[in-house]
């Protein structure tokens, strides 16, 4: 939790505190006296520390008001001064219940103020806190970060090694978008040229080459390689440069016999761009929302690709894009020579999926899940129809036949 | 927002006649304003429906479009046309009778599609 100082509390509470004070005097005697603290809010914690001999921390354990006294014999101390709150939370003074601390709240307030001011020097720590329901401190370290670093820096300050606790967890990240600018850069985000945007289908490293595969349509020109630079997740901000078209097949007339006569014709809608140096991503790597189908675009985690695969009709197939998300469906045909609305180009043996879709989700990874985080990838997404129900990607096979061979975890 | 789209069509054509039809999306204020609009040459879909509401003919149907987002910037003032020709017929490729029809046209975005008030569209005979 975050907490004001000690010293702001005290001035806020001032008030409290006199009036908790002037009960003391009517409480053993008469009919049950109106309670003081009549308030559904928690009560100072400054305020108990210096009224109740021995405190050491007020929470809720399953909704029973519940403290931490160094001295249990004082409970009659406890029950006055939490009376009020007991009460707005259906408790009266005797259910508090009150457990053996080890250490006061004064104390813990120093040695937290302390360790936090000096722990985040070191590496992976993510939070400092003074754990009201444990009587401790606790520190949470990023996995694999020293435990030893952050006990010998409390013992330095004097902070007793019991009073300590170390815990391993996840680090604590901006909520962003699909649409944010996002590093590690992962599949799933937007990515910027020109005046138009798409998103990233996933990273790949080819002979050598750190890389990202997109639709070939979200190039400047749609087969063919011209250099197009990318941004994520737009030219605008600073540092968003991530890299540049190195690989984008032409589209060609008598590609194969299957090729309709007059039309132009690919397996894939894929190209290729090469990381600029130091731009981090993750190999394998595609953003997670919070569900599929359900609109949201913010990241919540990552999915992480273990294996390729090609679908059949109906696998379910899943696309995490800029403009819909994570979106999700039957695969409903497969191997479609698919005829590109307003062009002269034809998408030789494509998938469709019946899932959403929209404008700025093309180039998204298209993939399978197979449990966990863990995913298997299909493909890159390229087309939908006009109501954004079905979406059309080429298959990883396709893409590979075309781009090269391709690690992609 | 201070973007309008609306359809263009005569108010009479002859049966047979191809119908031309315009889409138009102007800013009708005094500042910039950014478009998002589907497609490397952009999207926009036109509805044809019966004076029942039944629809006759449908520019996107079955068709499958590119899911690339473009940016566009419009200027106070300017004015966005995109334009087509109904050839009469239903997406079966029917020839449709002469009476009365009414002409939608959508523009569709990122989010929600840009969509006119209907025109009225009179066949005669």
């Amino acid at each position: 939790m975050s907490r004001p100082s000690t010293t702001l509390r005290v001035a806020a509470t001032a008030a409290l505190v006199a009036a908790a004070a002037c009960s003391d005097g009517t409480r053993s005697t008469g009919p049950e006296p109106a309670p003081v603290l009549r308030t559904a809010q928690a009560p100072d914690v400054g305020s108990l520390a210096r009224t109740v001999p021995g405190f050491g921390g007020l929470f809720l354990d399953h909704g029973v008001p519940t403290v931490y006294l160094t001295d249990v014999s004082k409970r009659a101390a406890a029950e006055r001064a939490l009376s009020g709150f007991a009460q707005s939370r259906g408790f009266g003074p005797g259910e508090i219940r009150v457990l053996q601390g080890r250490y006061a709240y004064g104390d813990l307030d120093g040695w937290f103020q302390a360790v936090s001011y000096e722990a985040f020097a070191q590496g992976g720590v993510v939070f400092v806190d003074l754990d009201e329901a444990a009587n401790r401190v606790l520190v949470g370290v990023e996995r694999g970060a020293s435990h030893a670093n952050i006990r010998g820096l409390a013992a330095r300050l004097g902070v007793p090694a019991e009073a300590l606790v170390v815990r391993e967890t996840d680090p604590i990240v901006y909520a962003a978008t699909l649409q944010d600018q996002v590093r590690p850069v992962v599949a799933g985000l937007q990515i910027n040229f020109g005046n138009f945007l798409c998103s990233i289908g996933f990273n790949a490293v080819s002979g050598g080459q750190n890389s990202f595969v997109t639709a070939s349509h979200c190039t400047n020109h749609q087969g063919g390689v011209e250099g197009t630079q990318y941004f994520q997740s737009l030219a605008s901000q600073a540092n968003s440069f991530i890299g540049t078209e190195v690989d984008d097949p032409v589209y060609q007339r008598n590609l194969t016999p299957q090729c309709p006569k007059g039309k132009l014709c690919r397996f894939s809608d894929a190209s290729r761009a090469a990381y600029a140096p130091g731009v981090s991503f993750t190999l394998g790597g595609i953003a997670q929302t919070s569900g599929p189908n359900n609109g949201s675009l913010t990241i919540t985690g990552s999915f992480n690709i273990t294996s390729e695969a090609n679908a059949i009709v109906g696998d379910v197939a899943n696309k995490v894009g800029r403009t819909t998300g994570w979106t999700q469906g039957m695969v409903t045909n497969t191997c479609v020579n698919t005829g590109v609305s307003g062009t002269r180009i034809v998408q030789l043996c494509q998938t469709f999926v019946s899932a959403g879709v929209g404008a700025g989700d093309s180039g998204s990874d298209v993939f399978g899940q197979t449990g966990g985080s863990s995913v298997r990838l299909l493909g890159i997404l390229w087309g939908g129809n006009s109501q954004g129900t079905q979406f059309v990607y080429s298959p990883i096979g396709n893409v590979e036949q075309e781009l090269g061979p391709l690690t992609t975890f | 927002m201070t973007v309008t789209v609306t359809v263009l069509a005569p108010d009479s054509v002859r049966r047979g006649e191809p119908v031309p039809i315009t889409l138009r999306l102007t800013n009708t204020g005094k500042e910039p304003e950014n478009v998002y609009l589907t497609g490397r040459s952009i999207t926009f879909d036109i509805i044809i429906a019966r004076a029942d509401g039944e629809i006759v003919w449908r520019r996107l149907e079955h068709a499958t479009g590119e899911q690339i987002l473009q940016v566009k910037t419009l200027a106070p003032g300017e004015t966005l046309e995109l334009k087509d020709r109904w050839r009469q017929r239903t997406n079966a490729g029917a020839a449709v009778p002469s009476g009365d029809y009414t002409v939608t046209g959508i523009i569709p975005t990122d989010r929600e599609p840009l969509r006119t008030a209907p025109v009225r569209l009179r066949i005669t005979p």
